[in-house]
């Protein structure tokens, strides 16, 4: 069995169907981008993967173990990471401690109510570790929210992969930045599962992004998987070009 | 002189940068189209025209006046029309209400859309006249939307990539009602990823890309255009 | 034969019920519809309901005979939008992008201010407001006497629903209030001016407010703050019935009119205690009200996020304990150099500084605006109370029992609270406290109801080998206090910079993301809500040592704002604010009461000049300058490295 496998999922709101017997699986240390024009069901089916929404049927297994329908705090313990589309970091609180409060929950330290939290000096040390690596540790004693757009992306980065994740599912990485941030970001990431051997999956809307990284593709269009492939595949795929340039309209 | 002209428009969501320099013209009865990816940019520019987002630096002229920078209820009252991407229907207001709370600057036109005139428009609206907008289906609630939007009688009424999610039945009705719209004289500027509506519809375009413009001419030379088509809008 | 199946008994009943509910749907109907606008939950809007009292008498005062009865039934309601637009216009609108509990406590503070403005102009006694004598007398019903005021007002009430009705189901305006209270931003595209908008919809809300307040005026009595009691009920209708929902305030005013009326004949002991019952029991059954809908989380992007720096963080904080030696050493000395008096003041402000240092961890660190706070220094003052006086239990003990039982209670409420947010998590919260308040006010047999509990024997406390303590005099109670509370502020402070305390603090600033740590936020909330019960309970119990007397006063909804109040003056995201909050309340209070009975007032005016000009509170502005410069001067850096294992 592959490492992710999301089989047959149907989610529907209302009357509407956002996702219709989605199935996908990925192996693991692969590189998986998924995309598809607005409204594909892309965001709906990383909630689904990962315990925001419940799937009405099918199911996700990760590493071999059900993660659909369990909430996302269990889900993430099981060693998947997920980053938002709209930056999603602890404002009001320094870069710093917002990688800490992350290894505090991945060392299961959150508990600790009678130890305060500097002298867990191990967790200092990874804390400037995960910073260096993101290229933010001069930035440490900064409040989150005054950091610049790009800066803020890779703070939540270092979060996510301050928890140690086998599977990293990432909405958007480079949503609002620069040409320049988001090549870095790239880079980033890249090195990062490349050294760690970690699983990626991710949406993104830049095409040179998806082609310049990616493994495999999935494309979803209205809640179904239309392609599943290496990018080359995709790109000849006469179903994807409808999907992205619309058909032809009779007269 | 264009009716709309933007300027250099430069316009970010908190921190981040989204628009860069944006500039393009529309002029009086034209239809033009704004081409783009998700996320290129194309959302952006029509909160930025229509001040939801108002741009950081550069300029929107309408019919002459600088609208940047004014509430977005004056730039409606001054006759920008915009129908979001989302179908921002009332939920809890019926078909007709939907209709009702937009009439406004009847006495700026010569003839003003009114409600029968819109259904003239779009029958199936009157059928399900009474219904909650809640209970409208996604096409339904896409007309309903662009229906209420000329109930503001706009000069330049900007469409946010109306055939999004829809079955190519509806996007080619739609087509058409795009082109009788024009024919009542209102100026369009549609937002789409959906390459053959526009050429459907519009005269001219332009390629958004990463928030700034790509390309900008005519249709049909855009869907000869075989590297555009690549770079931008295909993948 | 009297009994529930005799008609005129009935009728009599059913119309008194319904009296009630058209005064509370006169008023909660422009509650909930300002809310469904503007997304502001109107403490003042009992006041503006006082307000339109005010004016009936005022008018029937000028002008007599039936002449002046119309005439002030017309101009009060227009008195009051007048007072309404020019608040709204001047102050609300300042606030609307503020965190709500900044719009709760602009809306706290102007009722405090109208109250004691009230008091001022027409005098802290009840009025009454004579009705012409067409509508003095009482008609009879099926056999039952009826007031013939009532059955105008059970005739008006109905009347004015089915206006309001038509106002918002027929009319252009209330077709464009409706679609804003659905999605603002559309309809600010669709050419409507919010801001006029949003004054329009809060001066109706006033004429509701005013209306009700003149129908009501000569039916009741006014005097100043008869409209915090009124305010509270129309919460509980308008949660019930779900926020925003007219319809909801409709169901609501009949329910609670009804539920009110059968409780003063089938359960008297009780009936005040049941509405706050039903607000629990639909609230953890349908935590939007009966017909409400979910209310759209701000994201994060909409909110002011203006404190970004005012905490000294964990990272900055100083490691240099002699900072701390300080004031304790000055507080150990304090009693040789001050009276009786500046004791007995201090060891009241270790209380209140303690219980809302304990509150704070659920608002400022973890972002739960609780307003039931009172319910737990109650739990907490009458297990001490009732453990002395009515047993032979020790001081110690009985303190240590007090936090048992105050954790039982924060425990169990804090279940069903826990799993709401925002307005709703303070509303119920509210509801919880008002319940225990009304068991303590009517159980006469356990609690001695109003009286309370009297003359609490403070025992001598032993010590091991070393004799007994007697804390019985107020230095030694001042010591006693300020040991036990201090240990547990130091304890506190502890858990605060623990990481149990930044994942608090996590959970505040971006609850999801806290989920996709791997963190059960639930059972966080959960565990913060039990600490600071358990806490405020502990004060409750030093209270009822210092105090030797407790009332069921302590435990009334009023109580639960104090530490609210604290936590604002202080600084919401530090963690000594909520103390000296405390400090400047009570010595505020100490001395104002000494100069006038306006007290009120001042602290209205304090409170509104802290929410327009410095929400971060007095030491949020100190640690805002001290980050700045520590930041500056690099000593920041230095320490942090410091710290570090490897160096």
């Amino acid at each position: 069995m592959a490492f992710l496998e999301v089989r047959d999922i149907v989610k529907s709101f209302g009357g509407l169907r956002a996702l219709q017997d989605v199935s996908l699986s990925v192996e693991k240390g692969e590189i998986r981008a998924i995309i598809g024009p607005n409204g594909a069901g892309k965001s709906t089916l990383f909630n689904v993967m990962t315990g925001l929404l419940s799937p009405d049927s099918g199911e996700v297994r990760f590493d071999g173990e059900r993660i659909s329908g369990i909430p996302p705090y269990r889900v993430i313990r099981k060693g998947i990471g997920r980053s938002f589309q709209i930056t999603n970091i602890f404002p009001r609180m320094s870069v710093f401690e917002n990688v800490q409060v992350a290894l505090f929950s991945h060392h299961r330290e959150n508990r600790s109510a009678l130890t305060l939290a500097r002298n867990f000096r191990e967790v200092t040390d990874e804390v400037l570790a995960v910073l260096g690596l993101v290229g933010l540790a001069d930035k440490f004693d900064s409040s989150a929210s005054v950091l610049s757009h790009g800066d803020q992306k890779r703070l939540e980065i270092a979060i996510t992969l301050a928890c140690r994740p086998r599977l990293l599912m990432l909405d958007e990485p480079t949503a609002g930045m620069s040409r320049f941030e988001s090549r870095e970001t790239i880079a980033l990431l890249q090195k990062i599962s490349r050294e760690q051997g970690l699983t990626l999956v991710f949406t993104e809307h830049d095409m040179d992004i998806v082609f310049g990284i990616s493994e495999k593709i999935t494309v979803l269009q209205q809640g179904m998987v239309i392609a599943d492939g290496e990018p080359a595949e995709i790109k000849a795929n006469p179903e994807v070009r409808k999907a992205y340039l619309g058909e032809e309209i009779a007269e | 002189m264009a009716l709309l002209e933007l300027a250099s428009v430069n316009t970010f969501y908190g921190r981040s940068h989204i628009l860069f320099d944006v500039s393009l013209s529309v002029g009086k009865g034209e239809v033009v189209s704004l081409l783009g990816r998700n996320g290129a940019g194309k959302s952006t520019t029509f909160r930025s025209i229509i001040g939801l987002t108002p741009p950081q630096t550069g300029e929107v002229i309408f019919k002459g006046e600088r609208i940047s920078g004014m509430r977005a209820f004056r730039i409606c009252r001054k006759g920008v029309g915009f129908v979001p991407e989302d179908r921002r229907c009332f939920p809890d207001l019926t078909v007709r209400e939907n209709l009702e709370v937009a009439v406004r600057r009847e006495k700026q036109t010569s003839s003003p859309w009114t409600v029968e005139k819109v259904y003239s428009l779009f029958p199936r609206l009157q059928e399900r006249e009474k219904n909650l907008g809640s209970q409208l289906s996604g096409g339904e609630q896409q007309m309903l939307t662009i229906a209420r939007t000329l109930m503001t009688n706009p000069d330049l009424l900007l469409l946010d990539e109306p055939s999004e999610g829809l079955a190519p039945m509806i996007v080619a009705l739609l087509a058409d009602m795009i082109i009788r719209i024009r024919a009542e004289g209102v100026t369009v500027l549609l937002a789409e990823q959906n390459l053959h509506f526009c050429a459907k519809v519009a005269d001219r375009g332009y390629v958004i890309d990463k928030g700034s413009v790509k390309y900008e001419g005519k249709i049909s030379d855009l869907l000869g255009n075989e590297e555009i088509k690549e770079k931008y809008l295909a993948v | 034969m009297t009994g529930f199946l005799d008609i005129s008994f009935l009728t009599v009943q059913v119309l008194s019920a319904l009296r009630l509910a058209a005064f509370l749907f006169l008023i909660s109907s422009g509650l909930t519809l300002i809310f469904g606008v503007l997304n502001i939950l109107n403490f003042a809007h009992g006041a503006l309901y006082m307000l339109g009292a005010y004016f009936m008498f005022w008018v029937t005062s000028q002008v007599t005979g039936p002449g002046g009865f119309f005439l002030a039934m017309a101009m009060a309601p227009l008195g009051v939008a007048l007072i309404g637009m020019i608040l709204e216009m001047g102050l609300l609108r300042r606030i609307y992008i503020q965190e709500e509990i900044y719009q709760l406590l602009l809306t706290y503070a102007l009722v405090l201010i109208i109250d004691d403005l009230a008091k001022i102009v027409f005098g802290a006694e009840y009025k009454s407001i004579p009705k012409p004598a067409f509508l003095e007398g009482a008609i009879t019903l099926f056999g039952g006497t009826v007031p013939t005021y009532t059955i105008l007002v059970v005739v008006i009430a109905p009347t004015v629903a089915a206006l309001l009705w038509y106002l918002l189901y027929r009319t252009k305006t209330g077709k464009v209030i409706r679609a804003t209270s659905s999605d603002r931003e559309m309809a600010d595209a669709l050419g409507i001016n919010m801001k006029a908008l949003f004054t329009l919809v809060f001066a109706f809300g006033a004429v509701l407010a005013g209306f009700g307040g003149a129908l009501a005026g000569p039916a009741r009595t006014v005097f100043p703050g008869v409209g915090t009691e009124v305010i509270i009920e129309c919460f509980v209708v308008v949660v019930i019935g779900g926020l925003g929902n007219l319809w909801g305030a409709l169901v609501g005013s009949l329910l609670i009119g009804a539920l009110e009326t059968v409780g003063i004949i089938v359960f008297p002991e009780f009936e005040m205690g049941l509405i706050y019952l039903l607000m629990v029991a639909v609230l953890v059954v349908r935590p939007w009200g009966l017909f409400g809908k979910p209310l759209k989380i701000k994201a994060l992007s909409e909110k002011n996020l203006s404190f970004e720096s005012q905490e000294i963080s964990p990272v900055h904080f100083s490691s240099r304990p002699w900072l701390w030696v300080i004031p304790v050493v000055l507080l150990l000395i304090f009693p040789a150099f001050a009276g009786r008096f500046y004791q007995y003041l201090l060891t009241q402000i270790f209380v209140a500084a303690l219980m809302a240092v304990a509150f704070n961890l659920l608002l400022g660190t973890t972002g739960l605006l609780s307003f039931g706070q009172a319910a737990f220094f109650g739990v907490g003052a009458y297990t001490v109370g009732l453990l002395l006086t009515k047993t032979g239990t020790g001081t110690m003990p009985a303190l240590g029992l007090s936090l048992f039982t105050s954790a039982v209670a924060a425990s169990v409420i804090g279940f069903f609270c826990v799993r709401l947010t925002g307005v709703h998590f303070a509303m119920l919260t509210l509801a919880f406290g008002q319940l225990i308040f009304a068991i303590a006010f009517k159980w006469y047999g356990f609690t001695g109801g109003d009286n309370g509990i009297q003359g609490i024997p403070v025992r001598e406390i032993p010590l091991a080998g070393l004799g007994l303590l007697d804390i019985g005099s107020t230095k030694s109670m001042y010591y006693f206090v300020l040991v036990v509370a201090g240990l547990a502020v130091a304890f506190l402070r502890r858990v605060r910079s623990s990481p149990f305390g930044a994942t608090l603090k996590a959970i505040r600033e971006n609850g999801q993301r806290a989920s996709y740590l791997g963190i059960n936020v639930t059972l966080y909330q959960w565990t913060a809500f039990v600490i600071a019960g358990t806490f405020t309970g502990l004060a409750g119990g030093l209270f009822a040592l210092m105090e030797r007397s407790i009332s069921p006063e302590i435990i009334h909804w009023t109580k639960s704002a104090d530490p609210v109040l604290m936590t604002i003056i202080g600084g919401i995201y530090t963690f000594v604010g909520p103390a000296v909050g405390a400090v400047v309340l009570i010595v505020l209070n100490s001395y104002i009461v000494a100069w006038t009975e306006y007290w009120a007032l001042v602290l209205g005016m304090v409170l509104l000049l802290l929410v327009l000009l410095l929400p971060g509170g007095v030491i949020g502005f100190v640690n805002e300058k001290a980050r700045d410069y520590l930041t500056r001067s690099g000593w920041i850096r230095r320490w942090l490295f410091s710290k570090s294992a490897t160096s």
